[in-house]
């Protein structure tokens, strides 16, 4: 059984990551699911390959791992997107993960398309001179969204499917990008929180560094999810978990020992990102409406494109 | 009497009748040629499960020259095989049917439709009214229940007192739930095989059951099939996961020598459940006071409230006033 396995342990000897008791999960019946759950998006869309963004954190090099287990390395494209002011250890760390997969790779720096439009040294972008002062949040949005565009685009050029890399942690409480980096075609990892993707990512051996660094969307310089957000994954996974996996309320969980503000908070989080999880509504007026009296599986005969 | 029976844990294609026909017709071909008296495939093993609005496009009248030709293929075999019924008056049904010398035998129309949570499959479908065990050409009477069927005790109780001793399990139970606590990594797979072992003893009967595997949408189903002897032991797990045609011999003596041992179903005191459950029903209903509840236990409730704390009375001087 996997969760008898010892975690790795970094030079001092203690835990490279913290995995609260009822998360861990059996990791050998995860890859298998996510494997065969992978080949059938493939199969069924009549697809043999797939797309996606490499930053060189966890999320996506755990996704990297689990498509080339089901599918090979060699039908797997791990595009590179770096930004100007991207982390030089992210690029060098995605480096590492296509090195030990084998994988196809290309590196599309992002900088020109989105300077072009926030404008550079002065000179104003296609934005219009206005957009020079935008937030870190509008920049790392345009970044996310502009990512989101290479993939897509590499989608046709490769013939492979966008697979997703978020994980259900930074789901729930919202910590993505609407149609940027939580665009895709299937999601294999979305179902996982960090702390699972942790677990996983030590089963699967992924490099040491890529398991202990501090995550970080890597939208600005410094960045880290923690610290923005101020909570420690381990702790909000387990407050997700028990809120929303096994139904426990509010004050259950102060019960439990937890924190009300940050449980309160956690809880905001989750309900004011509801839209970013869901396909947006379209106003009902004939007899029969996608997605909400035309129910059809997404794959269904005469749907892949072979 | 030594039986082979075949578990079929096959992946279907959603939607795709013809390419599930197809491949029925592969395994039951392959399953007579080991030697097998019985093939059993899983719940909508014809047409996938997340159907939704294709169930009304995938669904076959018992009169269908689809399923006749399929019952065609089983002379000298036994089958149960699943797919969406179309009534007469147009209901759907998830059916699953006993093929048998190039007839149908028997079907059975689930009767319990779960919807709550990934489930949501009384929106699509009607549900069965009828429980029958059917006589079969393999000596034994033969119940059928449907996934869901078999997550109320009533159901093989039931199939068991009418007669069957080979009950059958056929579902698309998807896998989820998955937990590092939990001996196979699924707590799904272990909720079923504690339920399943159960009633086989419980019941003193075979209990067959054959769950699909492979990917619908989102939903991965784990597979995992089993054969339980009449004491509640596993004869045979199949792999989870793994699409397999997997052979196993039973012994149907071994139903009489349970049953002598151990006369469960002899001991059955079906006139007293009915009366209680008679009792229950009108209570239920409104037609009688609950009459094993406290009095002022709320209806369903047998216990009552414990009583609240005297509110605070306001002893105001216009309240003293109007009393007065």
């Amino acid at each position: 059984m996997s969760a008898a396995r010892p975690l790795p342990m970094d030079e001092a000897g203690r835990p490279l990551f913290e995995l609260p008791d009822e998360l861990a999960i059996d990791t050998d019946v995860a890859r298998r699911v996510i494997a065969g759950f992978i080949r059938g998006q493939l199969r069924q869309a009549g697809f043999e390959r797939c797309v996606l963004g490499l930053s060189g954190g966890i999320d996506s090099g755990l996704v990297a791992y689990l498509v080339s287990e089901a599918i090979g390395a060699e039908q797997l494209l791990c595009v590179l997107m770096p930004y100007r002011t991207s982390s030089p250890a992210s690029r060098a760390d995605a480096e590492t993960i296509v090195a030990a997969l084998g994988c196809p790779s290309e590196l599309v720096e992002i900088t020109a398309m989105v300077d072009g439009y926030f404008g550079r040294d002065g000179e104003a972008g296609a934005g219009g001179a206005g957009v020079a002062e935008a937030t870190v949040v509008r920049r790392g949005n345009f970044m996310a969204r502009t990512r989101m565009a290479v993939l897509y685009d590499r989608s046709v050029s490769f013939g492979g499917l966008v697979v997703g890399t978020g994980n259900k942690t930074e789901s729930l409480i919202g910590y993505t990008t609407l149609f940027g980096d939580n665009a895709c075609a299937f999601n294999p990892i979305g179902d996982l929180y960090k702390s699972q993707v942790r677990q996983m990512a030590a089963a699967m051996g992924l490099p040491r560094q890529v398991i202990a660094k501090a995550p970080s969307a890597d939208l600005w310089p410094d960045q880290t999810d923690e610290a923005e957000g101020s909570f420690s994954y381990p702790l909000l996974d387990r407050i997700l978990y028990w809120r929303v996996d096994r139904r426990r309320s509010t004050d259950e969980l102060v019960t439990m020992g937890f924190e009300r503000d940050l449980v309160e908070r956690i809880e905001r989080l989750v309900a004011t990102s509801e839209f970013k999880r869901q396909v947006p509504p379209v106003a009902k007026l004939g007899p029969r409406t996608a997605g909400v009296d035309y129910l059809y599986p997404r794959r269904r005969p005469g749907s892949s494109r072979t | 009497m030594t039986l082979r029976i075949a578990l079929a844990q096959t992946a279907p294609r959603l939607g795709a009748l013809d390419d599930n026909l197809a491949r029925h017709r592969e395994l039951l071909e392959e399953a007579r040629a080991g030697g097998a008296g019985l093939v059993v495939f899983p719940e909508l093993g014809l047409t996938g499960y997340q159907l939704q609005d294709l169930a009304a496009e995938v669904a076959m009248r018992l009169d269908d020259p689809r399923l006749a030709a399929l019952a065609g293929a089983t002379r000298g075999i036994s089958a149960a095989v699943s797919f969406v019924e179309e009534s007469g008056d147009h209901r759907l049904f998830i059916a699953a049917a006993l093929l048998e010398d190039g007839e149908i035998r028997h079907v059975h129309r689930k009767v319990f439709l779960p919807t709550y949570g990934l489930f949501d499959e009384r929106r699509f479908f009607a549900a069965g009214d009828v429980v029958r065990a059917a006589p079969s050409r393999l000596g034994v009477g033969v119940g059928i229940g449907i996934c869901e069927d078999f997550w109320h005790l009533q159901m093989p109780q039931l199939l068991a007192l009418d007669g069957a001793q080979l009950l059958l399990n056929v579902s698309s139970s998807p896998g989820r739930d998955l937990a590092a606590r939990n001996d196979v990594g699924l707590g799904t797979a272990t909720s079923w095989r504690t339920l399943m072992r159960t009633y086989a003893q419980l019941t003193t009967s075979f209990v067959v059951f054959v769950n699909r595997v492979g990917v619908d949408e989102s939903i991965t189903f784990w597979g995992g099939s089993e054969v339980i002897s009449p004491s509640g032991e596993p004869i045979f797990s199949a792999p989870f996961f793994d699409e397999g045609l997997y052979l196993v011999d039973i012994n149907l003596e071994d139903v009489r020598r349970e049953r002598i041992a151990l006369p469960l179903l002899r001991d059955e005191r079906l006139e007293l459940q009915a009366r209680e459950l008679g009792r229950i029903i009108a209570e239920r209903a409104g037609l009688a006071t609950d009459s094993t509840a406290e009095p002022g236990a709320e209806p369903g409730l047998d216990v009552a409230a414990a009583p609240a704390p005297e509110p605070i009375r306001l002893r105001s001087r216009r309240r003293r006033a109007a009393t007065r």
